[in-house]
């Protein structure tokens, strides 16, 4: 049987894969938008869609070094950075959404907000380390902070944290008594604890050792 | 706060209700038939004395209506889903009929309603009111309904009583969410006596001339429209008269951010929601919030010499 994929390596088949599915739900909301199926509140479901998928997005860029070092799966180290990248894309739509469109750029109001609401600064800051992030992000910028570079990488960590804490904040209820509809961002924190965990040196070597004997 | 005069907030033309829309007003007045007659009849007759003259009456509000598909599918009805729009399609077969309401507590005649006896003892009128929804949202209603002043003067109030404690149907059998955990439900809502027998407060059984769809709290709800929607308890089975203010399910949850009165006010501000602007269905930039959600040349007396900023 002809495979012509077999001509393609698998790490563009994957990076493939990455572009177009970080597209899809911005594809899918242009395609919902201009069939005037955004629902009577177009601003809330931009807002949700796209912050959901800027979480999504930064997850799975946080996945892609345990994967790596525990499958030994080489292959999906490339797809980290257009992860993490596409994450900030999503985290900056989801801030025009509120700033540009909810707001209409009325600095007072939007002043007003942040001010008000300590929940939106945790997202602000998310949102200004992955910008950070991905400005910096090239060759040029690599070469220019040295070993700088890596450690400001790190501060993924961080607004990975920062995202987490402002999603579980935003729903409508207690989050101390779990009291409200916290089902998807307690997935996205149990998630991050797990990509945090399986950083652990010792963690991460009882899994190798584990998945080698088999 | 005191002897602050409050003027009834003014027409500004943004707000005038355009052509089309009024004009299927009209006709939908018109094909109300011999049910809107009545109504009409209803709300021309002389107000009840409560001491409240000169009301938001029903075609004061010149406001642009929100459309009947926005009213009836956006909207929160957490026994069902926390998804707004998902509410309609899950609460469709929700079982109306029969129903009943049990008033009791400290009055001199306690009794159970039945729901012929609510929408045919009491002269049902229109009334379009402003929705302002906590999380920032707001709407122009239709309701149809009668101000719950009139049963309370029914079954008659002791003197002890001082707070209304309104009861919310439970059935997990037809309602998804309800036994989920989410929420301590039974969903319970409270208000004040005097807040209570304020004219404005109306039992709403229908919205745009038409028997309440069940995503809207059918088959009568609860409507405050000077505080936030969530006061506005839907599918009420108990309405009791007590002597201390009433435990209410989001004040339970989360009193810091949900207080008893939850009057609407642009000046207390939310932890999660803007109270100063809010987001008018339909239409493309938001609009300021008003004080009381405009209702402040009624309601303010209520309030007299309290702190709202305490009292929120």
């Amino acid at each position: 049987m002809e495979q012509p994929s077999r001509r393609i390596q698998p790490k563009h088949w994957l990076l493939a894969v990455v572009h177009l599915g970080s597209l899809v739900p911005l594809a899918r909301f242009g395609w919902l938008a201009w069939q005037g199926q955004l629902g009577f509140n177009p601003v809330e479901t931009a807002l949700r869609a796209s912050g959901r998928t800027a979480v999504l997005l930064l997850l799975l860029s946080l996945a892609i070094t345990p994967l790596r070092k525990i499958l030994n799966l080489a292959i999906v180290q490339p797809l980290r950075k257009p992860l993490g990248l596409y994450s900030a894309l999503y985290a900056g739509l989801h801030f025009a959404a509120f700033a540009a469109w909810d707001y209409g750029l009325d600095l007072g109001l939007i002043w007003l907000e942040f001010t008000q609401k300590p929940f939106l600064l945790l997202g602000l800051g998310a949102l200004v380390i992955l910008v950070v992030l991905a400005l910096t992000s090239t060759r040029g910028w690599q070469k220019r902070l040295r070993s700088g570079w890596r450690w400001l990488q790190r501060s993924v960590y961080l607004a990975a944290v920062l995202a987490v804490a402002h999603y579980l904040l935003a729903v409508k209820g207690d989050l101390f008594t779990l009291q409200g509809d916290y089902t998807r961002p307690l997935l996205a924190a149990g998630a991050l604890l797990l990509l945090f965990l399986l950083r652990l040196p010792g963690l991460q070597g009882w899994l190798q050792d584990r998945l080698r004997r088999e | 706060m005191k002897d602050q005069d409050y003027r009834s907030v003014p027409v500004s033309p943004d707000e005038v209700t355009p052509q089309d829309v009024y004009l299927s007003r009209r006709k939908f007045l018109k094909g109300m038939g011999l049910a809107g007659l009545g109504a009409l009849l209803a709300s021309c007759a002389p107000a009840i004395s409560t001491g409240t003259e000169g009301l938001v009456a029903t075609e004061d509000l010149r406001e642009a209506l929100t459309s009947y598909e926005a009213i009836t599918n956006y909207v929160n009805f957490y026994e069902f889903t926390t998804n707004k729009e998902g509410v309609a399609e899950l609460a469709r077969d929700f079982v109306t009929e029969p129903w009943s309401v049990e008033v009791g507590g400290l009055v001199e005649n306690p009794r159970s309603f039945s729901l012929e006896e609510l929408r045919t003892n009491f002269a049902q009128e229109e009334r379009i009111y402003r929705m302002r929804c906590v999380e920032g949202w707001s709407m122009v209603i239709p309701w149809l309904g009668f101000p719950l002043h009139k049963l309370l003067a029914e079954v008659k109030p002791t003197g002890a009583a001082r707070y209304v404690s309104f009861e919310s149907a439970l059935v997990p059998e037809q309602m998804n969410a309800a036994s989920s955990g989410m929420f301590p439900f039974p969903y319970l809502e409270g208000l004040r006596l005097d807040e209570a027998q304020h004219d404005l407060t109306l039992l709403a059984t229908g919205l745009y001339g038409e028997t309440l769809p069940p995503q809207n709290g059918a088959p009568i709800r609860l409507v405050v429209p000077w505080k936030y929607g969530f006061k506005s308890g839907k599918s009420l089975v108990r309405i009791t008269l007590v002597e201390n203010q009433p435990p209410t399910l989001w004040n339970t949850i989360a009193p810091q951010e949900y207080g008893f009165y939850a009057n609407v006010n642009p000046a207390v501000s939310h932890p999660r929601w803007s109270q100063a602007t809010e987001r008018r269905m339909g239409e493309s930039g938001r609009r300021e919030t008003l004080l009381m959600n405009g209702y402040a040349e009624e309601v303010m007396p209520l309030y007299a010499g309290m702190d709202l900023k305490v009292n929120y």
